[in-house]
């Protein structure tokens, strides 16, 4: 019998349901720092907080904000509105755009990001963290002389105003590598490019999943303004500023929504593919 | 790793000494502070190893923290240079200036590579000495067994007790057949249980070869006398001044050496209490 069925057995009616929740609240410790509810009691709070924020929206106060059935009725009519209009084709022109430019971006600043472990690369590397700073969208007149209008130059800016962000975060996990690391390669007479691989690269790689995963959230801000700028091909940002334009308040959340359903699955995955390739992060968090 | 001309217990005759396997010569290092002085950690360190006929050689360095045994220990590995003064090592045909990974280390927190499984930490370490995969399996495999972790072959680091951790480590160490290893602090944290397990597994594997060579950094006074055939005290007689030997104790020239129950001995009583009641306190600490 668990912890908490044994402490269950003591109640014999259902009028004890009151004593029940706050035994188990108690017992799952909530409110205490650091405590550590048990996997379901996680579920269920998970759960609790879903249905506050829902209900927050179904009575807010604030104006502008649509009701949930507005949304709904908006959501089939995107979903069965004609070819430019539609739902399925703007989310896919965005989803697109978002897996390119995160795999260019990704490329880009992991080969930088472990290159700065050479000295001469290390000053291009700090300059490139910089320009994380300044709107990737101030550039467009740039990118227009350089590239075409429409998909290269959307890929373009997004990947560039990733990888700056992404730069930054992937030199500060290899920043973060314990110097005895590097020690032990030595005494173990490890080439230089051998403590590269074993110190640097490969025991980093889970903590680079860990960065993207952060920086495809950032992404979708950037998307939503490069369509803005860039609405040749419609997509979740052009069809967001559009129906912003005209006041269609509930088509506006019927993408926020679906921003927020992509956000979930992506991280999904990213969690998902760090524990197969990496199955030994798992081991490191439970010891 | 096994060499025949070892023998266990006390010796038949009278230690003979050999050629010399490490020397150190006036070695002294200084640091610069941020206020802009100097902190003189080792000041014209000396010191020799002989090889002893029959017998691995133990030196143990004691002294109180802030004493420069991390600075000398970091010097013998050729992790860091010495202001003056050199280090020699008897490598092959004769004696030449120590270069890192001359010397094995065995850290004080038992680094490994995380990512890597037990086995893997000794697999490329083998390989790295020449070794190809094969070969180096069944070293590591074999060297797993001797050090009764042949049940955590696929265990990740993260997974082990901090005494199995230590002795992956210095299986790590002595994989790739070095004669040479330096052993941080090896007995810091562990219960005297535990310390005894470590004294007789370092004895067991120092064992395995008359050339191989231990040096113990510890403040361990007890442990130290236990396992060494020499016991040197490293610190500072004046704040101003670095460290150095200010005391040396031959634990064979004392017949206290490789003597089964060497802890009832009134001497070692005896030497145990000098260096903590006479020889320590005219030491100067870190404050």
């Amino acid at each position: 019998m668990s912890k908490v069925q044994s402490r269950f057995a003591k109640f014999k009616t259902t009028s004890d349901i009151g004593l029940r929740t706050l035994d188990l609240i108690i017992m799952n410790e909530i409110f205490r720092i650091l405590g550590e509810p048990s996997r379901m009691f996680r579920a269920y709070l998970f759960a609790f907080w879903i249905a506050v924020l829902f209900l927050f929206w179904l009575f807010t106060p604030v104006q502008g904000m649509p009701y949930p059935s507005e949304v709904w009725e908006a959501f089939q009519r995107l979903f069965a509105s004609n070819e430019t209009n539609n739902l399925v084709l703007n989310t896919w022109v965005t989803l697109r755009l978002n897996i390119v430019g995160l795999f260019f971006a990704t490329i880009i600043s992991v080969f930088i990001a472990y290159l700065s472990c050479l000295p001469f690369l290390q000053p291009l590397n700090q300059i490139l963290q910089w320009f994380r700073y300044l709107p990737v969208v101030a550039f467009n007149l740039v990118f227009l002389s350089i590239f075409t209008i429409g998909w290269s130059m959307k890929v373009a800016m997004l990947t560039a105003g990733m990888a700056f962000f992404l730069i930054t975060s992937m030199t500060a996990v290899i920043g973060q590598i314990p110097k005895l690391r590097f020690e032990l390669a030595r005494v173990l007479n490890y080439s230089d490019w051998k403590t590269f691989w074993t110190v640097v690269v490969r025991p980093t790689l889970p903590a680079m999943i860990d960065v993207v995963a952060q920086s495809a959230a950032m992404g979708w801000v950037m998307i939503v303004a490069i369509e803005t700028f860039n609405r040749t091909e419609g997509g979740i940002g052009a069809s967001i500023y559009s129906y912003s334009a005209t006041n269609q308040k509930a088509e506006v959340y019927v993408y926020l929504v679906i921003i927020g359903i992509i956000a979930i699955l992506e991280d999904q995955f990213f969690y998902w593919l760090k524990r197969i390739l990496f199955p030994y992060t798992t081991i490191s968090e439970r010891a | 790793m096994n060499d025949t001309d070892c023998i266990d217990g006390t010796l038949p005759t009278q230690a003979v000494l050999l050629e010399d396997l490490l020397t150190i010569d006036k070695v002294s290092k200084s640091f610069n502070l941020n206020n802009g002085k100097q902190l003189n950690v080792l000041s014209e360190v000396s010191l020799c190893i002989k090889n002893i006929q029959h017998k691995p050689q133990i030196l143990s360095i004691l002294g109180p923290s802030g004493g420069g045994k991390t600075t000398l220990l970091r010097i013998l590995a050729g992790l860091d240079k010495p202001d003056s003064g050199n280090v020699s090592i008897h490598v092959g045909a004769g004696m030449r200036n120590v270069h890192i990974g001359d010397i094995g280390v065995v850290f004080q927190r038992y680094p490994l590579f995380d990512d890597r499984s037990v086995l893997q930490n000794l697999v490329e370490p083998a390989m790295n000495s020449g070794l190809n995969r094969n070969e180096a399996e069944i070293k590591a495999t074999k060297f797993l067994q001797e050090f009764g972790l042949d049940n955590q072959l696929s265990s990740f680091p993260a997974q082990l007790s901090g005494g199995q951790r230590q002795r992956v480590a210095i299986a790590q160490q002595l994989i790739q057949d070095r004669h040479y290893i330096i052993l941080d602090e090896p007995f810091s944290g562990l219960d005297p249980n535990n310390i005894h397990n470590v004294i007789s597994l370092l004895q067991r594997i120092a064992n395995q070869h008359s050339k191989n060579t231990f040096i113990i950094v510890t403040h361990d006074i007890t442990s130290a006398l236990i396992i060494s055939d020499t016991v040197i005290i490293l610190g500072k007689t004046s704040a101003n001044e670095g460290s150095k030997i200010v005391k040396e104790y031959d634990m064979i020239g004392e017949g206290l050496a490789y003597q089964a129950n060497i802890e009832d001995l009134p001497r070692f009583q005896q030497i145990r209490k000098e260096i903590k009641y006479v020889e320590f306190p005219k030491l100067v600490t870190q404050s």
